[in-house]
């Protein structure tokens, strides 16, 4: 088996096509987040259904959905009887085949078994809980809250439930948080046995409490104590049987997300809801992120009236490189220079060229990737990725 | 006879931050000219980057009236002036449109260098000084030492000395009562034809260039035929007025007014601030004395970080110039920067001012050399060639030997510090020609030191030397051989031709390693491995390397993220724009200013 192409790679349809829903209801703000988010009112989750079944209807389904991802926002907020009515919204795309994947987010707040028995019942495969950190004390600094008994009742609940593949997400570089501290949350969270985990380095967002503690000076950026703790996380998870598949993801073997991959690697996806993005028929763009003007967006027949850009074989190109440097498997160029034969291949591969020899990339065969220390710096790399593209574009 | 009794003209000079504007301030709430509600802080000091960096760049006039304790009410011009050396012109340019300067003295400072220069200023254009000693609400005030330095130093008598604080409004009146007193009325005011004197010009881009002036004798009204001496132009004249301190128009300017004409002149290349402006149809035939034409010090490269700006700073540049006589410019190129401009400028402030309103009002973002002094290369033959850019010396072999320009200062010091003093000027390869007793507690030095040596941080070392209490002023004085040498600075072993410069042998391996360092300091980490070394003719003479950037990922990044994470990846080449790349080595723009500022 070469380095690139993984088990799970070869069992993935030629064409597929993934599902998205933004839930966007959470039960208070967290202090990192910058995503859109409503106040999960019996009104304001009656009309998101809704709109969710007009989107459906507008979209030209061109194949069956692969993968579905509920995200948010906390999909976990929506009652099980919204759960079952959302779901079986989903069943209108499936064209007689169940999806190979069903995501959900869950908060560990809002795990219940009669949640928990409709996910299962509708056919949701994947449960993601969000943990963050098992030190109250550091989650409260975040503006989230939970304890690590109720971390611990919802992982009993999930088990207990079986779904095929449980995620945990977990933060680090939080204020405050020794590297010790994360050390034990990293081995708290394997002691759980989950099937994958995500590790995000704490983002400073604009337009979030977080960002305007540090434009205050009350809490400081450390970028080369992020660095360390990168790399001994990836270290640690490594050892612990968790494979690295992109800089925040680790799975065992056969675990890792489908449908981010899908997305990661260019494919296509329907984004439905207010902020979901999509690619797909030709577009690239997102919903408005906001409920009401999204439902007014809908009612008039349009989506996707954000960033709205057509998908050209080179910006596919770019953004496979910009997006799957960011993956251990890195990204199979033959493929894309027979997709996209007029990209500026001589200006890319002499930029491939150079991150290799400063020892941030590794190039095999036909494809390439990032070393461990070429992964730390991936935007930079998207950066110049950017650049490459654009010089041509210029000349052209 | 015509006589102007009511009229005073006044300047406010001394040495930086003694208080000028601040004490200006006051006598603009005292005479009503600006009102408590509309009035800021350094309300004078009118240009965002005077704001901010609370220093005066230019002089700033402005008309008040005052009802003195004699019954009679008086019409003042005011002139507030820069106290930094870099902008001795225009104390010159005020001092001559005046009859009177307030001469202000720190309380806590005493006499320092520019205190004495700017004096002397005015004794020259026989201006009456009106000794003041400020600030003294301050507790470290000495009074007594003030007013001895004032007899010892500048030769005033310590009972004219009023005592004063801009910022309690201690001593205001007594100021406004001196000025009516002592300052005479308006001289020359008795000639026969009209004459003013262009003490500044101001570029508008509707109402082309507003003159400043001082009238001197006649009058001068809108609708005019006026004409300029010194070229024989004649132009209408659109509009008067006087400085409250904004523009307000009136109707005439007479004798001893202070204002502002608009003509029908567009371009400032045609009105030359010394010049006298006179009424075509019954003109002068003596001008006014005008000033010695300022000539830049200091040189350096300014190109565009983005070479398709060109177009765009050299319009900048032409805009800067208009109300900018002291700062020159002419088009040169570069391997490493493309097309770019030679800029001269009186200092270093001056240089960074200018760079920075470019940036800020003009929005061009620009990199700028290493900055160079006038060098005079002797050639086999006997030819002289002027060499202002490094990148212009010829080939050493060809050169029998190099001359630099040194400056004569004059540096004002505590007796304590006199021997580190010694040993900076000995460093800095100067010469002392002879030490003064100023008084007590203080010297003066005057010696010759070479102009490149007190460019990078002369006066921060001698501040600290002083504990604060050391000031320098000085002129231009002449060329001296020097053994000197061209450094270069090459990037991962690419020599760049903006970094290059021309320093003293022996000193070239101490500077070389110094601007390696600081050079990798200021640039940020990059991608990969970057050596910067310095080098002559060839020689590696000091090398160091830039840090190496550790992180730089979004972690997150889901699915639905592609436009957002396009939109960060964007906002970082915005980031880039700022920078020039060496290669594939960003460097940012403002790093030679950087470089040059002491820590
Ligand atoms: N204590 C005290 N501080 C003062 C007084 N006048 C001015 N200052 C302070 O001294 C500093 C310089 O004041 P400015 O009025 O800007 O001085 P300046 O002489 O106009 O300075 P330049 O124009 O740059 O030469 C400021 O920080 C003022 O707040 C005063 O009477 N008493
Ligand atoms: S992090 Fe999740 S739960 Fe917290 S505010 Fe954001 S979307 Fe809601
Ligand atoms: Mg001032």
């Amino acid at each position: 088996m070469s380095h690139f192409v993984t088990e799970q790679a070869k069992a993935e349809p030629a064409s597929p096509l993934g599902l998205y829903v933004h839930v966007p209801f959470c039960a208070s703000t967290c202090d990192f987040c910058a995503f859109y988010q409503a106040k999960p009112t019996a009104g304001a989750v009656e009309r998101f259904l809704d709109g969710v079944g007009q989107e459906q209807a507008l979209v030209t389904w061109p194949r069956p959905v692969t993968t579905i991802f509920w995200g948010g926002g906390t999909p976990g907020l929506l009652s099980p009887t919204d759960l079952r009515v959302l779901g079986g919204r989903m069943r209108e795309t499936w064209g007689g085949q169940k999806p190979l994947e069903w995501s959900v987010e869950l908060a560990p707040a809002s795990v219940t078994e009669a949640r928990l028995a409709a996910l299962k019942e509708i056919g949701v495969t994947r449960v993601s809980l969000g943990v963050q950190s098992f030190q109250p004390a550091l989650l409260d600094g975040l503006g989230r809250q939970h304890t690590r008994e109720q971390v611990y009742r919802a992982w009993d609940a999930i088990r207990a439930a079986s779904f095929a593949s449980v995620n945990l997400d977990l933060m680090f570089a939080l204020p405050g948080q020794t590297a010790e501290e994360w050390a034990d949350d990293v081995r708290t969270a394997v002691g759980l046995g989950p099937d994958h985990l995500s590790t995000y380095c704490l983002t400073f967002e604009e337009d979030t409490a977080l960002w305007v503690k540090l434009s205050q000076g009350r809490v400081k950026l450390d970028p080369e104590n992020e660095a360390r703790l990168y790399e001994t996380t990836w270290a640690q998870l490594g050892a612990a049987g968790y494979a690295q598949y992109e800089i925040s993801n680790f799975a065992r073997p056969g675990h890792a997300c489908r449908h981010n991959l899908n997305t990661w690697r260019m494919h296509e996806w329907v984004g439905l809801g207010p902020s979901a993005a999509s690619q797909h028929g030709g577009w690239r763009g997102a919903n408005v992120a906001d409920l009401d003007r999204w439902l007014a967006h809908l009612s008039r027949g349009e989506r996707l009236t954000e960033d709205r850009v057509r998908l050209t074989p080179a910006l596919l190109a770019e953004d496979a490189l910009i997006f799957g440097l960011r993956m251990n498997s890195g990204v199979d160029l033959a493929a894309w220079r027979e997709r996209c034969p007029g990209a500026p291949w001589p200006v890319v591969d002499a930029l491939l060229d150079q991150l290799a020899e400063d020892g941030l990339a590794l190039r095999e065969d036909t494809a390439v990737r990032l070393t461990d220390r070429g992964r730390l710096l991936a935007d930079s790399v998207g950066a110049e990725v950017m650049e490459a593209f654009a010089t041509e574009a210029m000349s052209a | 006879m015509h006589v102007v009794p009511l009229t005073r003209n006044f300047c406010i000079i001394a040495h930086v931050d003694h208080g000028k504007t601040t004490l200006s301030d006051r006598l603009l709430e005292y005479t009503n000219t600006v009102s408590m509600r509309t009035m800021t802080a350094q309300h004078l000091d009118s240009m965002d980057l005077e704001k901010e960096r609370g220093i005066t760049i230019k002089s700033h006039p402005v008309t008040m009236t005052y009802p003195a304790k004699d019954g009679k009410v008086y019409k003042l011009n005011l002139m507030d002036t820069p106290g930094h050396v870099d902008f001795s012109y225009e104390v010159s340019r005020s001092l001559a449109a005046c009859e009177g300067a307030v001469l202000l003295i720190d309380a806590a400072q005493g006499v320092e260098a520019q205190t004495v220069a700017n004096a002397h200023l005015a004794f020259g254009q026989k201006l009456k000084i009106i000794p003041v000693i400020n600030k003294i609400d301050l507790p470290s005030a000495n009074l007594e030492l003030c007013l001895r330095q004032l007899e010892d130093i500048l030769t005033i008598p310590s009972e004219e000395a009023i005592l004063a604080s801009g910022k309690s409004g201690i001593g205001i009146e007594d100021i406004l009562e001196a000025v009516v007193a002592r300052v005479p009325p308006p001289r020359w005011a008795d000639h026969p034809q009209t004459r003013a004197l262009v003490f500044d010009s101001l570029y508008d881009s509707y109402r082309g260039v507003i003159a400043y002036a001082r009238v001197f004798s006649g009058a001068i009204r809108a609708g005019d035929m006026m004409m300029l001496m010194s070229t024989g132009q004649r132009a209408e004249v659109k509009e008067v007025g006087v400085f409250t301190p904004k523009m307000l128009k009136v109707d005439e300017l007479g004798a001893g007014d202070v204002g502002y004409v608009v003509s029908s002149i567009k371009d400032p290349a045609d009105i030359k601030t010394g010049d006298t402006i006179t009424l075509a149809n019954k003109p002068a035939t003596e001008m006014l004395p005008g000033y010695k034409e300022v000539r830049p010090m200091v040189f350096c490269g300014l190109y565009p970080v983005d070479t398709s700006d060109y177009e765009k700073l050299k319009a900048a540049l032409g805009r800067l110039r208009l109300n900018d006589a002291a700062f020159v410019y002419s088009s040169e190129s570069s391997v490493a920067l493309g097309f770019g401009f030679r800029c001269g400028f009186l200092g270093l402030l001056h240089m960074e001012i200018i760079q920075e309103r470019i940036r800020r009002e003009h929005d061009v973002e620009i990199i700028s050399t290493y900055p160079s002094v006038i060098y005079r290369m002797v050639k086999h033959g006997g030819d002289v060639v002027e060499v202002d850019n490094p990148v212009n010396m010829p080939d050493p072999g060809t050169i029998i030997e190099i001359q630099e320009p040194t400056i004569k200062a004059a540096i004002h010091i505590p007796n304590a510090s006199m021997g580190d003093m010694l040993a900076l000027i000995m460093e800095k390869r100067g010469i002392v020609e002879h030490t003064d007793t100023l008084d007590a507690t203080r010297v003066m030095m005057t010696c010759q030191l070479p102009l490149n040596e007190i460019l990078v941080d002369f006066n921060d070392r001698m501040k600290s030397i002083t504990h604060g209490y050391g000031s320098m002023d000085y002129e231009l004085g002449e060329y001296r051989t020097a053994d000197l040498v061209k450094m270069e600075i090459l990037i991962n072993g690419d020599p760049i031709d903006a970094f290059a410069s021309i320093v003293h042998r022996e000193k070239a391996e101490q500077k070389g390693r110094e601007l390696c360092e600081k050079l990798a300091e200021i640039i940020p980490p990059q991608m990969f491995k970057v050596a910067i070394q310095a080098a002559i003719g060839g020689k590696v003479i000091a090398r160091d390397n830039v840090k190496e950037m550790r992180k730089d990922v979004t972690s997150k990044c889901y699915g639905g993220d592609i436009s957002r994470k396009r939109k960060l990846l964007d906002k970082q080449k915005e980031g880039k724009k700022k920078m020039k790349q060496f290669g594939r080595v960003s460097i940012p723009s403002d790093a030679f200013i950087k470089v040059l500022k002491t820590n």
